[in-house]
């Protein structure tokens, strides 16, 4: 495949979209339709990405490649979605306040160890070795194709969070975000729903990370910080936490806007991408976040259009 | 049990409740289900919402027990069961305060009610219309009875919401209903409609406990009242008994109302 054509950023600018695209869905299960305010996506993601490096570097499998790649992602899948069951449960009988605190607590937890666990991790130094599991030859056709591979699971998020809405897991979700004793009073354990949410949305942050870590083939504690969350949620918030495109637009008009548009089509001084543009994108996502919250806080795509999805569903009734 | 009162009852013992060191609910025994619909009675303060927030265990009891006693199963303490297993249990209540769910239309919350929940978990494969169909008949009917026009649009009033609320309870087949003042901001009409449907549902084997301050209601659906004042049951009568009675009157209903 040639490649030529295609700069090696703009590479890793699309994948860096296409992943806070990923969390931005993941978060919109959790916030848009639970109502569980999670400020700790790093943390889960950072569990999957570290999970992933430890077991791919730390473990000798009689195995490689494609196999290895597989193993070491499902566990860190599992070791995000149990991360997911056990603060979902710890968070279970907060409110949403509450909820924002302990889910960051997570995520500096998850920092704190992966900056003192030397000896798994690499601490501040962090460790190399991470590969792709496959071998074409050249390194920009690796990263490509890991950016269509990663397209694709993104792709299935999407998928995922556009079908729960058509399902009865869906409907119950929304239910108990929007009235908890309601929906327990029907028989409804508000709890279980939200642990189940969790634990699949957590284990999916997970699978992101790892697949962040072959992508960048290291595991780096600059990594774990707050940008990941602050991505995410701002192209939520922007785009409309309750709506499902509402991560894609938000993610288009910050992160791609970002890290794809101005970092390549816009002329700007030298030395302004590795320094200025990085500090002035979080000011810009959080002024966003701000904003929106106060001028539109439901987001440029709005409120959730049950209705209209029902008629589409049960038209004929 | 005995053989001749074959229907759930709600058996409350020695079960208090207090707010700020106020006592709120005070009862030594009290047996709810001995007729089919009960009426319960009382001014503002009698503790009588309280008590049906004790039988749903949505408040913890200061002391006592409250034991949901079915013909042919075994009893089941309600005063340590979680509030969202009473409905599986038969136990159902309505909300006195006007409520519902955000964004869910008028069917969502039909079929909410009534989807199990091996259908409910992230990666079901069912589909929404599989519920429906399991379920369409008995949906259609309360929601055409209650005349909701149109069950893919939200309950926006509020007499909407409430009938609403009490369709989910009915969909729950309840073999103990409480209903929290259901037709307060009714129109005359549809609270016809409730009163017919309660006595189609009590017909049916099912226990019915009424707090409401619309007495007609009362009078017209109860077969028997418990009169509360202070958090004590002060009188168990028919209708017409305690419609009488002086103290009812005088605490209560006012001179001239018999």
């Amino acid at each position: 495949m040639n490649l030529d054509w295609l700069d090696a950023f703009l590479i890793f600018g699309a994948f860096k979209v296409v992943e806070i695209m990923g969390l931005g869905l993941l978060v919109h299960l959790q916030l848009g339709l639970t109502r569980v305010a999670n400020f700790g996506v790093v943390g889960f993601w950072g569990v999957g990405l570290y999970a992933f490096g430890v077991a791919y570097l730390k473990v000798d499998w009689p195995f490689g490649d494609v196999y290895q790649f597989l193993v070491c992602a499902a566990i860190a899948t599992i070791v995000a979605a149990a991360a997911g069951l056990v603060v979902g449960w710890l968070i279970s009988d907060l409110d949403d306040d509450g909820t924002l605190v302990g889910t960051l607590g997570f995520a500096t937890i998850v920092v704190i160890l992966a900056t003192t666990q030397q000896g798994l991790t690499g601490g501040a130094l962090g460790l190399g070795g991470l590969d792709f599991p496959y071998d074409f030859g050249r390194v920009k056709t690796h990263e490509f194709t890991w950016l269509l591979i990663t397209t694709a699971v993104v792709a299935l998020i999407f998928a995922y969070a556009w079908r729960v809405y058509r399902t009865p897991h869906g409907r119950l979700l929304i239910a108990v975000g929007s009235n908890e004793a309601l929906a327990r009073s029907l028989g409804k354990s508000a709890t279980a729903a939200r642990l189940r949410m969790m634990m699949v949305t957590s284990g999916a942050m997970g699978l992101l990370g790892a697949m962040h870590g072959v992508m960048v083939r290291s595991l780096e504690i600059n990594s774990l910080d707050v940008s990941v969350t602050l991505a995410a949620l701002a192209a939520l918030i922007l785009g409309g936490t309750a709506r499902v495109f509402g991560a894609v637009v938000g993610v288009l008009l910050t992160v791609a806007l970002f890290d794809i548009v101005i970092q390549f089509y816009i002329p700007i001084p030298d030395g302004w991408n590795t320094q200025a543009l990085p500090v002035a994108r979080e000011a810009v996502f959080g002024a966003a976040i701000v904003l929106m919250l106060i001028f539109r806080p439901q987001g440029l795509l709005g409120q959730m259009r049950r209705p209209a999805l029902m008629r589409r569903l049960h038209g004929d009734w | 049990m005995t053989g001749e009162d074959l229907r759930p009852q709600i058996l409350v013992r020695d079960v208090t409740k207090s707010f700020s060191g106020r006592v709120v609910v005070d009862i030594d025994e009290l047996v709810l289900g001995d007729v089919p619909v009960e009426g319960l009675l009382g001014p503002n303060g009698a503790g009588k919402t309280t008590l049906m927030r004790l039988i749903m265990h949505s408040i913890p009891l200061d002391g006592g027990t409250v034991t949901l006693s079915r013909p042919g199963q075994r009893d089941v303490l309600l005063s340590s069961t979680r509030t969202n297993q009473m409905a599986g249990l038969g136990v159902v209540k309505s909300t006195q305060v006007i409520t519902d769910f955000e964004h869910l239309t008028i069917l969502d919350s039909a079929l909410l009610a009534v989807t199990e929940a091996r259908y409910e978990r992230p990666f079901s494969a069912a589909a929404d219309r599989t519920v429906r169909k399991r379920h369409e008949d008995e949906i259609r009917h309360w929601l055409d009875y209650f005349g909701f026009d149109d069950p893919l649009a939200v309950a926006l009033s509020g007499g909407d919401k409430k009938l609403l609320d009490i369709v989910r309870c009915l969909l729950l087949q309840p073999a103990v209903l409480l209903l929290d003042e259901p037709t307060a901001g009714l129109s005359e009409g549809h609270t016809e409609r409730v009163k017919a449907a309660v006595r189609e549902l009590a017909s049916r084997g099912t226990s019915v406990v009424i707090v409401e301050h619309d007495l007609d209601v009362i009078w017209d659906l109860c077969d028997e009242v418990i009169f509360m004042a202070e958090g004590k049951v002060l009188l168990k009568d028919n209708p017409a008994t305690i419609r009488a009675n002086p103290t009812v009157v005088k605490s209560y209903l006012g001179a001239g109302s018999a």
